[in-house]
C-alpha cells in the first residue's frame, strides 16, 4: 500500500477558518500537507472508534477525546491542550444589552436562552456546568432551548427566536445579528480545553507529531488569536 | 474547490450512485413486485432499513462495515482499495440512501402493468428474464426511468450519511450539502447562500422531471 | 386428449373438476363465477391447483403427487384471455412473432391469411378494431405452435353481427389446424356453433357434460 503523503486531521468544525490558515502557514513552510476532516466532535470520536483512517484529532471539548481514549486509540502521551475558550452571552443585535454578571441572566426578560445541546454539543456541556456551578441552573432551565449545534443556538438569537444564547466567545465572532453581552472571564468559568492527539492507529505517526508541535508554536498562536481563539501555550 | 467544482463533483458522484444502483435494483423491483420467494419480506425490510432510520446511523453502519477493521473494508484494503474518506465513500453513502427510493417507485410502476400481459408472455414460452426484459420494463419505462431520477435527487441532497462514511474533507469528499453544513458552521452564510440556490435548483430540476415521467402512461 | 382432475381454492371459491376430453372444440359453459376461466388458469399454468394433475396427450404439465408443476412457459398451451391483451407497446407483426418457436410454428402467411389479417401486419395495436384484435390474439396464440388453445370467451367482447363474422375464423383453426381448442362461453349460441363437448359449469362443479353430434 503506498503511503499517503498527507496527514488527515479530524478538526471540529469551529476551528474550520483557524486550521486551514495555519495549515496553508505549515504546507508554505515545506512542512508537510494537511487533510482536514471538519465536523461535529462527536461524530469525528465515533468515525475513529469504527476504525476511519485520521492521524490527528482535534475536538472541541475533553469529553470527545475521552471517548476515542477509552477507546486506546490516543497514543500514549500524545495528548495535549492546545486551545482554551471561554463562554459567552450573546443577544440580538438589535436589541443590544450587557450584562452586569452572569446572574443577569435569570432576569425574567429572557424569556427564551438557547444551547447547544447539553447531552452532546461541547458548549453546551460546559454551559450547563457553569450555570449549575453558579447556582443558577434551576432557574434557567425551564427556558433553555437546547440546539443541535451551536450554529443553531446563535441563528435562534439572530432571528430573535431566542433572546439570548451561551455559546463559545469564539463561536459569538461568527453570527452577524448577534453581539456579544457577557463574557466569561478565564477564572471563572469551567475550563474548556481543545485537546489534540494523535491517533494510536496513525499511518504516519512521525508527520502527525509535526503537524501537531507546529499547532503549539508561535505562528499558529498567532492565527489562532486572529480568529478568535486562546492558544495554551 | 469553489462553487462549480463541488458541484460538478456532487454531481459526477450523483450520477455514479444511480447509474450503479439502477440495475440491481430495478431488478429486485420486479422480483418483489411480481415473484413470490423465501426471504422476500426480509429483503423488503432491508431495502427500506435506509429511508427510515436516521442517515447518521446509516453512515455509522457502512462505517463499521468498510473501515479497515471492518467486515468488508477489510477485504477491500488486501485488494488495496480503500473506501471511508474518499470518494467511494460519497458514491457509497448516496447509492444507500437512494435505494430505498429507487426500488419503491419501479416496484410501484411495475405493479401497475396489467399480470395479463406478463401471463400471455409466458404462455407464448417466454421465460421470466425475457419476460422482463421485452414486456415489463418497456411497459413500466416511465417509472423505472423517474425511480432513476429520484434517486439521482436523492444523492444530491445527501448529507448525514455521506459526512459520517466520507468526511467533510475540502477538496476530496465535500459534496454541496457538506460544504453548505461547513459553511454555515462558520458563519459564512453568502458562501452558503449560493451553494443553496445551486442544490435548490438542481433537485428541482430532478424532482419536476421525476414526476411528469411518473404521470406518463405508456398505451 | 386432455386428463384433468383438479381441486382448487380461493377465497370462498371452490372448485373441483374431473374430466377427460378427447374433442376438437370443448366449450366451458356456465355462469359467471362458476370457475370457468380457473380451470383454464388451470392449465395455462396460471394458477397452481391445490392438488390433482394434468395432462395433455399424455404429457403431464401438472400432478400433485410426483411434485410435477410446469411452468406456463413450458407448458406448451396457446391463449387468448378474455381482455385479449395484445402487447400495446409493440406492432401487429411483433406480437404475432412473439411466441414463435423454430421447430414447431406454423408459417406465418399461413396463420394470417387464415385469419385474414395480412394487411394488419405492420399497424400498430392500438389501431385495430375489436374484431381485429381478436383475430391477432388467436394468430399469435397459433403462431407460439402451441398443443393446445384456450380461449376465455373469445366472442364476448365482439357485438353479435361481428360475432358471425369471426366464429368461421373459430371453425377454421379447429378444422384446419388440427389443434384441440377448449374455451369458456356463456353464450349458448356460440357453444352450439364450435364445440363437439359441452362442460356445463355450476358453483365450481362439473354439472353435465354433453356430447354434439357433427
Amino acid at each position: 500500500m503506498p503511503q499517503r503523503s498527507a496527514i488527515t486531521v479530524s478538526a471540529a468544525v469551529s476551528l474550520t477558518d483557524a486550521l486551514t490558515a495555519i495549515a496553508d502557514d505549515y504546507g508554505g513552510h515545506g512542512y508537510g500537507s494537511v487533510r482536514f476532516n471538519f465536523g461535529a466532535s462527536n461524530v469525528l470520536a465515533r468515525q475513529i472508534v469504527d476504525g476511519a483512517p485520521v492521524d490527528v484529532f482535534i475536538s472541541a471539548d475533553a469529553a470527545q477525546m475521552d471517548v476515542v481514549a477509552k477507546a486506546g486509540l490516543v497514543k500514549d502521551g500524545s495528548r495535549v491542550p492546545l486551545l482554551r475558550n471561554q463562554l459567552a452571552v450573546v443577544v440580538p443585535s438589535d436589541r443590544p444589552r450587557t450584562l452586569k454578571g452572569i446572574r443577569d441572566l435569570a432576569d425574567p426578560s429572557f424569556k427564551r436562552i438557547a444551547l447547544g445541546d447539553p447531552a452532546a454539543v461541547p458548549a453546551g456541556v460546559y454551559a450547563k456546568q457553569y450555570l449549575e456551578a453558579q447556582g443558577l441552573w434551576k432557574t434557567i432551565e425551564p427556558r433553555v432551548v437546547p440546539a443541535g449545534s451551536v450554529r443553531l443556538a446563535l441563528a435562534a438569537v439572530e432571528t430573535g427566536a431566542a433572546d439570548a444564547a451561551i455559546v463559545y466567545r469564539s463561536d459569538a465572532r461568527v453570527a452577524l445579528k448577534a453581539t456579544v453581552a457577557w463574557v466569561v472571564a478565564a477564572g471563572d468559568g469551567p475550563r474548556i480545553v481543545y485537546p489534540g492527539a494523535i491517533v494510536k492507529t496513525s499511518a504516519a505517526p512521525a508527520e502527525a507529531q509535526r503537524f501537531l508541535d507546529f499547532l503549539r508554536g508561535g505562528s499558529a498562536a498567532r492565527l489562532f488569536e486572529r480568529f478568535g481563539f486562546t492558544p495554551i501555550q | 474547490m469553489n462553487a462549480w467544482q463541488i458541484t460538478g463533483f456532487t454531481l459526477a458522484c450523483a450520477v455514479a450512485a444511480t447509474v450503479a444502483i439502477v440495475p440491481p435494483g430495478v431488478v429486485l423491483a420486479w422480483l418483489l413486485a411480481r415473484r413470490r420467494f423465501r426471504g422476500r419480506a426480509l429483503i423488503e425490510t432491508l431495502v427500506t432499513m435506509p429511508l427510515v432510520m436516521p442517515p447518521v446511523a446509516t453512515g455509522l453502519l457502512l462505517l463499521v462495515l468498510f473501515s479497515r477493521r471492518g467486515f468488508v473494508g477489510r477485504v477491500l484494503e488486501r485488494a488495496g482499495i480503500d473506501v471511508v474518506f474518499t470518494w467511494k465513500a460519497v458514491v457509497l453513502a448516496m447509492a444507500i440512501m437512494g435505494l430505498p427510493l429507487l426500488v419503491r417507485t419501479a416496484r410501484a410502476g411495475f405493479e401497475q402493468v396489467n399480470t395479463r400481459y406478463e401471463d400471455v408472455a409466458a404462455t407464448l414460452g417466454a421465460r421470466p428474464l425475457r419476460i422482463f426484459l421485452t414486456i415489463s420494463l418497456p411497459l413500466a419505462w416511465p417509472s423505472v426511468l423517474a425511480a432513476a431520477v429520484l434517486a439521482f435527487a436523492r444523492a444530491l441532497g445527501e448529507f448525514g450519511a455521506t459526512v459520517v462514511v466520507a468526511g467533510n474533507i475540502p477538496g476530496v469528499t465535500r459534496t454541496l450539502a457538506v460544504a453548505i453544513y461547513g459553511y454555515t458552521e462558520t458563519g459564512q452564510d453568502r458562501q452558503a447562500m449560493v451553494l443553496i440556490a445551486v442544490a435548490a435548483v438542481v433537485s428541482f430540476a430532478a424532482l419536476w422531471c421525476s414526476n411528469h415521467l411518473v404521470e406518463r402512461r405508456p398505451a | 386428449m386432455i386428463a384433468l382432475d383438479v381441486d382448487l381454492e380461493q377465497g370462498s371459491f371452490s372448485l373441483s373438476a374431473r374430466i377427460e376430453l378427447d374433442s376438437r372444440a370443448a366449450a366451458l359453459f356456465g355462469p359467471s363465477g362458476a370457475g370457468k376461466t380457473t380451470i383454464l388458469d388451470s392449465i395455462a399454468g396460471l394458477r397452481t391447483p391445490r392438488r390433482g394433475s394434468i395432462a395433455v396427450d399424455g404429457r403431464v404439465l401438472f400432478s400433485s403427487s410426483a411434485r410435477i408443476n410446469l411452468p406456463p412457459h413450458q407448458r406448451r398451451v396457446g391463449y387468448v384471455p378474455q381482455d385479449v391483451a395484445l402487447f400495446p407497446h409493440m406492432n401487429v407483426r411483433r406480437n404475432l412473432e412473439y411466441g414463435t418457436h423454430p421447430g414447431s410454428s406454423p408459417a406465418l402467411e399461413r396463420v394470417v391469411g387464415m385469419l385474414e389479417i395480412d394487411r394488419l401486419v405492420d399497424r400498430q395495436v392500438t389501431e385495430l378494431s375489436g374484431g381485429e384484435r381478436q383475430r391477432v390474439a388467436l394468430g399469435r396464440a397459433l403462431m407460439s405452435g402451441p398443443s393446445l388453445l384456450l380461449l376465455d370467451e373469445p366472442l364476448a367482447a365482439v357485438d353479435v353481427p361481428l360475432r358471425r363474422r369471426i366464429l368461421p375464423y373459430l371453425q377454421r383453426v379447429r378444422d384446419e389446424m388440427r389443434i384441440p381448442i377448449v374455451y369458456v362461453s356463456h353464450d349458448r349460441e356460440e357453444v352450439e356453433a364450435l364445440a363437439d363437448t359441452v362442460i356445463r359449469l355450476d358453483l365450481g362443479r362439473i354439472v353435465d357434460i354433453e356430447h354434439v353430434a357433427r
